[in-house]
Protein backbone atom coordinates (compact mmCIF):
# COMPACT_ATOMS: atom_id res chain seq x y z
CA UNK A 1 0.00 0.00 0.00
CA UNK A 2 2.80 2.30 1.13
CA UNK A 3 4.10 1.98 -2.38
CA UNK A 4 1.04 3.05 -4.25
CA UNK A 5 0.59 5.78 -1.90
CA UNK A 6 4.08 7.07 -2.98
CA UNK A 7 3.02 6.30 -6.59
CA UNK A 8 0.10 9.04 -6.49
CA UNK A 9 2.68 11.26 -4.83
CA UNK A 10 4.80 10.84 -7.52
CA UNK A 11 2.15 11.17 -10.48
CA UNK A 12 0.65 14.28 -8.44
CA UNK A 13 4.48 15.87 -9.07
CA UNK A 14 4.25 14.46 -12.78
CA UNK A 15 0.67 16.46 -13.30
CA UNK A 16 2.41 19.78 -11.37
CA UNK A 17 5.14 19.86 -13.95
CA UNK A 18 2.65 18.86 -16.95
CA UNK A 19 0.36 21.92 -15.81
CA UNK A 20 3.71 24.12 -15.18
CA UNK A 21 5.00 23.25 -18.82
CA UNK A 22 2.16 24.47 -20.40
CA UNK A 23 1.55 27.37 -19.14
CA UNK A 24 5.10 28.44 -19.18
CA UNK A 25 4.98 26.77 -22.67
CA UNK A 26 8.52 25.42 -21.53
CA UNK A 27 10.45 23.07 -23.97
CA UNK A 28 11.50 20.39 -21.55
CA UNK A 29 9.21 17.46 -20.30
CA UNK A 30 6.82 17.45 -17.72
CA UNK A 31 8.76 14.78 -15.86
CA UNK A 32 11.83 16.86 -15.56
CA UNK A 33 9.97 19.59 -14.11
CA UNK A 34 8.24 17.32 -11.99
CA UNK A 35 11.52 16.11 -10.97
CA UNK A 36 12.93 19.36 -9.52
CA UNK A 37 9.88 20.22 -8.13
CA UNK A 38 10.03 16.83 -6.31
CA UNK A 39 13.96 17.76 -5.27
CA UNK A 40 12.51 21.11 -4.18
CA UNK A 41 9.85 20.00 -1.97
CA UNK A 42 11.59 16.98 -0.57
CA UNK A 43 14.06 20.02 0.45
CA UNK A 44 11.85 22.63 1.94
CA UNK A 45 10.11 19.14 3.86
CA UNK A 46 13.61 17.70 5.25
CA UNK A 47 12.95 14.37 4.86
CA UNK A 48 11.94 11.70 2.70
CA UNK A 49 8.58 10.07 3.23
CA UNK A 50 8.30 6.38 3.69
CA UNK A 51 5.94 6.15 0.57
CA UNK A 52 7.74 8.20 -1.60
CA UNK A 53 10.57 6.20 -0.75
CA UNK A 54 8.60 2.77 -1.28
CA UNK A 55 7.23 4.20 -4.90
CA UNK A 56 10.72 5.76 -6.62
CA UNK A 57 13.22 2.93 -5.59
CA UNK A 58 11.27 0.39 -7.76
CA UNK A 59 10.62 2.92 -10.91
CA UNK A 60 14.51 3.68 -11.03
CA UNK A 61 15.24 0.22 -10.67
CA UNK A 62 13.49 -0.11 -13.84
CA UNK A 63 14.39 2.82 -15.34
CA UNK A 64 16.23 1.30 -18.34
CA UNK A 65 12.99 -1.43 -19.18
CA UNK A 66 10.84 1.17 -19.68
CA UNK A 67 12.40 3.14 -22.54
CA UNK A 68 13.18 -0.05 -24.42
CA UNK A 69 9.94 -0.53 -26.22
CA UNK A 70 11.17 2.98 -27.92
CA UNK A 71 15.12 1.66 -28.28
CA UNK A 72 14.18 -1.68 -29.93
CA UNK A 73 13.14 0.16 -33.24
CA UNK A 74 16.50 0.51 -34.50
CA UNK A 75 16.65 -3.10 -35.29
CA UNK A 76 13.25 -2.33 -37.39
CA UNK A 77 14.37 0.73 -39.86
CA UNK A 78 17.38 -0.80 -41.40
CA UNK A 79 16.36 -0.77 -44.51
CA UNK A 80 14.92 2.84 -45.04
CA UNK A 81 18.40 4.78 -43.83
CA UNK A 82 20.54 2.03 -46.20
CA UNK A 83 23.65 3.89 -46.94
CA UNK A 84 24.15 6.17 -44.45
CA UNK A 85 24.65 3.76 -41.64
CA UNK A 86 28.53 4.14 -41.83
CA UNK A 87 27.60 7.82 -40.95
CA UNK A 88 25.54 7.01 -38.18
CA UNK A 89 27.45 4.53 -36.72
CA UNK A 90 31.12 6.69 -36.45
CA UNK A 91 28.90 9.31 -35.11
CA UNK A 92 27.20 7.31 -32.36
CA UNK A 93 30.79 5.68 -31.21
CA UNK A 94 33.30 7.83 -32.08
CA UNK A 95 31.23 11.43 -31.20
CA UNK A 96 30.26 8.84 -27.96
CA UNK A 97 33.94 8.57 -27.21
CA UNK A 98 34.97 12.05 -27.88
CA UNK A 99 32.06 13.89 -25.53
CA UNK A 100 33.07 11.08 -22.92
CA UNK A 101 36.59 11.69 -22.79
CA UNK A 102 35.86 15.57 -22.94
CA UNK A 103 33.15 15.46 -19.99
CA UNK A 104 35.96 13.91 -18.05
CA UNK A 105 38.51 15.93 -18.44
CA UNK A 106 36.55 19.05 -17.79
CA UNK A 107 35.54 17.10 -14.63
CA UNK A 108 38.78 16.35 -13.88
CA UNK A 109 39.74 20.17 -14.30
CA UNK A 110 37.44 21.67 -11.93
CA UNK A 111 36.19 19.36 -9.48
CA UNK A 112 37.85 20.16 -6.03
CA UNK A 113 38.57 16.54 -4.35
CA UNK A 114 36.16 14.53 -2.81
CA UNK A 115 38.12 14.61 0.66
CA UNK A 116 37.35 18.53 1.58
CA UNK A 117 33.51 18.00 2.31
CA UNK A 118 33.59 15.02 4.42
CA UNK B 1 -6.47 -25.99 -36.85
CA UNK B 2 -4.03 -23.63 -37.84
CA UNK B 3 -7.01 -21.14 -38.13
CA UNK B 4 -7.53 -21.96 -34.41
CA UNK B 5 -4.28 -20.78 -33.78
CA UNK B 6 -4.67 -17.66 -35.98
CA UNK B 7 -7.71 -16.76 -33.75
CA UNK B 8 -6.18 -16.98 -30.50
CA UNK B 9 -2.96 -15.18 -31.78
CA UNK B 10 -4.96 -12.48 -32.96
CA UNK B 11 -7.32 -12.05 -29.99
CA UNK B 12 -3.84 -12.04 -27.43
CA UNK B 13 -2.58 -9.33 -29.99
CA UNK B 14 -5.63 -7.35 -29.82
CA UNK B 15 -4.59 -6.68 -26.12
CA UNK B 16 -0.88 -4.58 -24.46
CA UNK B 17 -0.82 -7.41 -22.95
CA UNK B 18 1.66 -9.23 -24.95
CA UNK B 19 3.80 -6.54 -25.49
CA UNK B 20 4.15 -5.94 -22.04
CA UNK B 21 4.41 -9.29 -21.30
CA UNK B 22 7.63 -9.51 -24.19
CA UNK B 23 9.50 -6.37 -22.83
CA UNK B 24 9.09 -7.62 -19.01
CA UNK B 25 10.56 -11.33 -20.14
CA UNK B 26 13.53 -9.47 -22.05
CA UNK B 27 14.10 -7.40 -19.38
CA UNK B 28 14.47 -9.80 -16.73
CA UNK B 29 16.43 -12.47 -19.01
CA UNK B 30 18.77 -9.96 -20.13
CA UNK B 31 19.35 -9.05 -16.89
CA UNK B 32 20.03 -12.83 -15.82
CA UNK B 33 22.59 -12.77 -19.05
CA UNK B 34 23.94 -9.80 -17.93
CA UNK B 35 24.69 -11.07 -14.34
CA UNK B 36 26.01 -14.56 -15.83
CA UNK B 37 28.61 -12.64 -17.75
CA UNK B 38 29.75 -11.34 -14.47
CA UNK B 39 28.25 -7.72 -14.87
CA UNK B 40 30.45 -6.85 -17.67
CA UNK B 41 31.13 -2.84 -17.63
CA UNK B 42 31.79 -3.14 -21.72
CA UNK B 43 27.83 -4.22 -22.24
CA UNK B 44 24.83 -3.11 -20.08
CA UNK B 45 22.02 -5.14 -19.27
CA UNK B 46 20.03 -2.98 -21.62
CA UNK B 47 21.56 -4.08 -24.57
CA UNK B 48 21.39 -7.82 -24.06
CA UNK B 49 17.28 -7.28 -23.11
CA UNK B 50 16.71 -5.21 -26.71
CA UNK B 51 18.57 -7.24 -28.69
CA UNK B 52 16.05 -10.44 -26.98
CA UNK B 53 13.31 -8.17 -27.17
CA UNK B 54 13.93 -7.56 -31.03
CA UNK B 55 14.74 -10.96 -32.07
CA UNK B 56 11.38 -12.28 -30.28
CA UNK B 57 9.08 -10.10 -32.50
CA UNK B 58 10.47 -11.02 -35.49
CA UNK B 59 10.68 -15.01 -34.28
CA UNK B 60 6.70 -14.32 -33.18
CA UNK B 61 5.99 -12.03 -36.22
CA UNK B 62 5.03 -9.36 -34.95
CA UNK B 63 4.56 -6.28 -36.48
CA UNK B 64 7.12 -3.55 -34.67
CA UNK B 65 4.38 -0.49 -34.75
CA UNK B 66 1.61 -3.43 -32.98
CA UNK B 67 4.22 -4.00 -30.24
CA UNK B 68 4.94 -0.22 -29.72
CA UNK B 69 1.26 0.60 -29.75
CA UNK B 70 0.43 -2.23 -27.00
CA UNK B 71 3.89 -1.57 -24.96
CA UNK B 72 3.18 2.33 -24.94
CA UNK B 73 1.59 1.24 -21.92
CA UNK B 74 4.65 0.87 -19.75
CA UNK B 75 6.04 3.93 -20.99
CA UNK B 76 4.03 5.92 -20.03
CA UNK B 77 5.67 5.03 -16.21
CA UNK B 78 8.46 6.74 -17.71
CA UNK B 79 6.83 10.04 -16.93
CA UNK B 80 6.52 8.58 -13.00
CA UNK B 81 10.18 7.30 -12.91
CA UNK B 82 11.72 10.94 -13.77
CA UNK B 83 10.00 12.45 -10.81
CA UNK B 84 11.17 9.85 -8.75
CA UNK B 85 14.71 10.67 -9.07
CA UNK B 86 13.54 13.63 -7.91
CA UNK B 87 14.35 11.27 -4.22
CA UNK B 88 18.47 10.49 -5.08
CA UNK B 89 19.03 14.46 -6.33
CA UNK B 90 17.53 15.55 -2.70
CA UNK B 91 19.58 12.86 -0.43
CA UNK B 92 22.76 14.08 -2.03
CA UNK B 93 21.97 17.62 -1.88
CA UNK B 94 24.78 18.68 0.30
CA UNK B 95 27.43 16.92 -1.89
CA UNK B 96 26.12 18.56 -5.17
CA UNK B 97 26.01 21.92 -3.46
CA UNK B 98 28.90 21.66 -2.68
CA UNK B 99 30.82 21.28 -6.19
CA UNK B 100 27.55 23.27 -7.82
CA UNK B 101 30.59 25.80 -9.52
CA UNK B 102 32.58 23.18 -11.27
CA UNK B 103 29.27 21.37 -12.47
CA UNK B 104 27.80 24.61 -13.84
CA UNK B 105 30.73 25.23 -15.69
CA UNK B 106 31.13 21.83 -17.41
CA UNK B 107 27.76 21.55 -18.29
CA UNK B 108 27.18 23.89 -20.96
CA UNK B 109 30.40 22.70 -22.88
CA UNK B 110 29.80 19.08 -22.55
CA UNK B 111 26.40 19.08 -23.35
CA UNK B 112 27.25 21.09 -26.23
CA UNK B 113 29.65 18.79 -27.68
CA UNK B 114 28.04 16.09 -27.05
CA UNK B 115 25.73 16.96 -30.03
CA UNK B 116 28.44 18.67 -32.05
CA UNK B 117 30.81 15.93 -32.40
CA UNK B 118 27.94 13.35 -33.33
CA UNK B 119 26.57 15.56 -35.46
CA UNK B 120 29.69 17.12 -37.18
CA UNK B 121 30.91 13.15 -37.85
CA UNK B 122 27.85 12.50 -39.66
CA UNK B 123 27.80 15.44 -41.82
CA UNK B 124 31.15 14.76 -42.79
CA UNK B 125 30.70 11.11 -43.75
CA UNK B 126 27.45 13.16 -45.91
CA UNK B 127 24.46 11.82 -43.82
CA UNK B 128 21.12 13.47 -44.72
CA UNK B 129 19.90 16.31 -42.86
CA UNK B 130 16.89 14.27 -41.87
CA UNK B 131 19.84 12.30 -40.10
CA UNK B 132 21.57 14.88 -38.48
CA UNK B 133 18.40 15.91 -36.63
CA UNK B 134 17.57 12.53 -35.35
CA UNK B 135 21.25 11.98 -33.92
CA UNK B 136 21.71 15.60 -32.62
CA UNK B 137 19.43 15.09 -29.30
CA UNK B 138 21.70 11.37 -28.83
CA UNK B 139 22.98 12.17 -25.18
CA UNK B 140 19.35 13.91 -23.93
CA UNK B 141 17.09 11.72 -21.68
CA UNK B 142 14.06 9.82 -23.92
CA UNK B 143 10.96 12.16 -23.47
CA UNK B 144 12.83 15.44 -23.65
CA UNK B 145 14.84 13.94 -26.65
CA UNK B 146 11.46 12.89 -28.38
CA UNK B 147 10.61 16.55 -28.45
CA UNK B 148 13.86 18.03 -29.28
CA UNK B 149 13.94 15.24 -32.56
CA UNK B 150 10.25 16.38 -33.60
CA UNK B 151 11.10 20.04 -33.63
CA UNK B 152 14.06 19.33 -35.75
CA UNK B 153 12.71 17.45 -38.30
CA UNK B 154 14.27 13.82 -37.11
CA UNK B 155 13.32 10.26 -37.13
CA UNK B 156 12.19 9.02 -33.95
CA UNK B 157 12.65 5.44 -34.14
CA UNK B 158 16.26 6.25 -35.56
CA UNK B 159 16.89 8.97 -32.61
CA UNK B 160 15.48 6.27 -29.68
CA UNK B 161 18.31 3.56 -31.37
CA UNK B 162 20.55 6.37 -31.08
CA UNK B 163 20.14 6.53 -27.49
CA UNK B 164 20.27 3.02 -26.85
CA UNK B 165 23.70 2.95 -28.61
CA UNK B 166 25.05 6.43 -26.92
CA UNK B 167 24.12 5.10 -23.36
CA UNK B 168 25.99 1.36 -24.10
CA UNK B 169 28.87 2.90 -25.40
CA UNK B 170 29.27 6.01 -22.64
CA UNK B 171 28.80 3.34 -19.91
CA UNK B 172 31.76 1.07 -21.77
CA UNK B 173 33.97 3.91 -22.53
CA UNK B 174 33.21 5.46 -18.72
CA UNK B 175 34.14 1.85 -17.58
CA UNK B 176 37.20 1.84 -19.43
CA UNK B 177 38.55 5.51 -18.87
CA UNK B 178 37.59 4.93 -15.26
CA UNK B 179 40.18 1.65 -15.22
CA UNK B 180 42.84 3.01 -16.81
CA UNK B 181 43.21 6.32 -15.12
CA UNK B 182 41.97 4.57 -11.78
CA UNK B 183 39.43 7.13 -10.95
CA UNK B 184 36.99 6.23 -8.49
CA UNK B 185 35.46 9.34 -7.19
CA UNK B 186 31.30 8.57 -7.41
CA UNK B 187 30.78 12.05 -8.26
CA UNK B 188 32.75 12.03 -11.40
CA UNK B 189 31.69 9.33 -12.87
CA UNK B 190 28.67 9.64 -12.11
CA UNK B 191 28.15 12.88 -13.48
CA UNK B 192 30.06 11.98 -16.87
CA UNK B 193 27.94 9.09 -17.28
CA UNK B 194 24.30 10.70 -16.81
CA UNK B 195 25.49 13.93 -19.28
CA UNK B 196 26.43 11.47 -21.80
CA UNK B 197 24.87 8.29 -21.12
CA UNK B 198 21.01 9.68 -20.25
CA UNK B 199 19.42 7.02 -18.46
CA UNK B 200 21.25 4.07 -19.36
CA UNK B 201 24.47 5.69 -18.19
CA UNK B 202 22.32 6.42 -14.87
CA UNK B 203 21.24 3.19 -14.52
CA UNK B 204 25.10 2.00 -14.75
CA UNK B 205 25.89 4.65 -12.18
CA UNK B 206 23.44 3.40 -9.54
CA UNK B 207 25.17 0.13 -9.56
CA UNK B 208 28.27 2.26 -8.16
CA UNK B 209 26.68 3.69 -5.80
CA UNK B 210 23.70 6.33 -4.42
CA UNK B 211 26.23 9.10 -4.90
CA UNK B 212 26.86 8.21 -8.32
CA UNK B 213 23.68 7.29 -9.03
CA UNK B 214 22.59 10.78 -8.22
CA UNK B 215 25.52 12.79 -9.71
CA UNK B 216 23.69 11.26 -13.00
CA UNK B 217 20.12 12.27 -12.61
CA UNK B 218 21.43 15.59 -12.25
CA UNK B 219 24.01 15.01 -15.14
CA UNK B 220 21.01 14.07 -16.92
CA UNK B 221 18.43 16.16 -16.15
CA UNK B 222 20.10 19.38 -16.40
CA UNK B 223 21.95 18.00 -20.42
CA UNK B 224 18.18 17.79 -20.86
CA UNK B 225 17.30 20.97 -20.48
CA UNK B 226 20.36 22.59 -21.73
CA UNK B 227 20.32 20.54 -24.85
CA UNK B 228 16.31 21.16 -25.08
CA UNK B 229 17.14 24.76 -25.25
CA UNK B 230 20.22 24.91 -27.32
CA UNK B 231 19.54 22.89 -30.04
CA UNK B 232 16.75 24.11 -31.41
CA UNK B 233 18.37 27.67 -31.43
CA UNK B 234 21.82 25.98 -32.82
CA UNK B 235 19.47 24.39 -35.86
CA UNK B 236 18.07 27.65 -36.78
CA UNK B 237 21.36 29.31 -36.74
CA UNK B 238 23.22 27.14 -38.98
CA UNK B 239 19.72 27.21 -41.11
CA UNK B 240 19.44 23.56 -41.35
Amino acid sequence: MSALRGFLWLVVFLLCGEALVWALTLPISPGVVGMLLMTLWLALRGRVGHDIQAASQPLIAVLAMLIMPGVVGIFFIADEFAGQWLAVATALLLGTLASVATTLWLMLRFMPPEAADE
Amino acid sequence: MNSGWDGLREQLLATPMPAIALTLAAFFVGGWVFTRLGKPSWCPAILFAAMLLAAALVLLGIDYADYRAGAGWLMLLLGPATVALGVPLYQQLPRIRAVWKPLLISLPPAAMLAALYAVGLAWLLGASPEVLASLAPKSVTAPIAIGITEQLGGVIPLMMGGLLITGVVTTACVGLLARRLRLRDPRVLGFVLGVNGHVIGTVRAFELGPTAGAFASLGMSLTGIFSALFLPLAWRLVGL
